[in-house]
């Protein structure tokens, strides 16, 4: 749909594939952010910087071929924001990798099964957004990919209480402990946050092109 | 793969005591705006029961039984119907519409660990449709 409607160039093309590749790549670091928290092997950690240097160039590319004129000029900005939406994921998802590196690996045993479930949960959130960019050139339905984000966004709130709640339990004895137990978890649920806005982004850009 | 019954429940247990009276329910389920409570069991020979909204309205209200001086006890359905952590969602709604009832408890050994409502299952049923 969106091919046929926006032109379906040559520089169409090349954007919407690269779209597609940089999706794939976000599924790819959620799985490797999993890995990471299941065999809490730190050497894992960093294909997370590999990907998301990777995704980087991805997007470069991606905003270059809008630029260059790909895109009907009122669609190109809001396809430009629906990618910095999913960048500033890459972000967090940086930040709790590079946090997990010095988390108190006693402490998080005790936060492990919270954690793995929302790692699993974000991986499944980006694979729906993955398909929820082919429904929108494929104009199928947005409408329940977006619903299955929304559902998962609160599954996600729900587990973080129940983090909290744990984290109240430690005592924090220094400064560094906590900024790094705080900047873990807030990076760790926003994720979802952020699956959730580049869904409703995507139901936005849906609706106007109607 | 299909997912199983520890992957979609709620893990969010809230319990009462058999001895709690039906007005210590009510007042539970206002202030955490649930329908439902898990009643722990008296001693080691007794079951878990559960004591829904629905319960409370058929066995206590409407008859004009005063909730303050019947204990939980009384009105919890007992027992509980439950299934392994890895049993099939496919089994949780059949049992469902089987014994017509709105949650299933999900069990570790004999340790409840969680539970499954209709919601949980739309909410699955919603996600597998939203991934094809």
């Amino acid at each position: 749909m969106l091919e046929k409607l926006l032109g379906g160039g040559k520089l169409e093309k090349k954007a919407l594939e690269n779209i597609k590749n940089y999706l794939q790549i976000f599924i790819s670091a959620q799985e490797c952010l999993k890995n990471l928290f299941l065999t809490e092997n730190l050497e894992k950690s960093y294909c997370i910087e590999n990907l998301e240097r990777e995704a980087d160039s991805v997007r470069r590319e991606i905003i270059s071929t809008i630029y260059e004129g790909a895109f009907l000029p009122y669609i190109r900005p809001n396809l430009c924001t629906f990618i910095e939406i999913t960048e500033k994921a890459f972000d967090f998802l940086k930040t709790c990798a590079f946090e997990f590196r010095y988390f108190d690996k006693k402490f998080y045993q005790t936060i492990k099964e919270e954690v793995l479930r929302i790692a699993n949960i974000n991986i499944e959130m980006a694979e729906i957004l993955y398909r929820a960019f082919q429904s929108l050139m494929e104009k199928n339905n947005l409408r329940e990919k977006n619903l299955a984000i929304r559902i998962y966004e609160k599954k996600v709130d729900e587990i973080k209480l129940d983090l909290i709640e744990k984290v109240r339990q430690k005592e924090v004895t220094n400064f560094w402990e906590g900024k790094n137990i705080d900047e873990f978890l807030n990076a760790l649920v926003k994720i979802s946050d952020i699956i959730e806005d580049a869904s409703d982004y995507l139901y936005i850009l849906d609706i106007s092109l109607k | 793969m299909p997912k199983k019954a520890f992957e979609i429940m709620n893990t969010k247990l809230e319990t009462i005591s058999s001895e709690d009276s039906i007005y210590s329910a009510i007042e539970k389920m206002i202030d955490r705006r649930i329908r439902s409570l898990l009643v722990l069991p008296k001693d080691e020979k007794d079951d878990y029961g559960v004591v829904t909204v629905r319960n409370i309205i058929f066995k206590a209200l409407i008859k004009g039984i005063d909730p303050h001086k019947v204990k939980i006890g009384e009105i919890a359905s007992k027992p509980l119907v439950t299934v392994s952590k890895d049993a099939s969602i496919e089994e949780i709604y059949k049992l469902m519409e089987k014994n017509n009832i709105a949650r299933v408890f999900v069990k570790d050994k004999e340790k409840i660990i969680g539970v499954v409502s209709f919601f949980d299952i739309m909410a699955h049923i919603l996600i597998e449709r939203a991934k094809t």
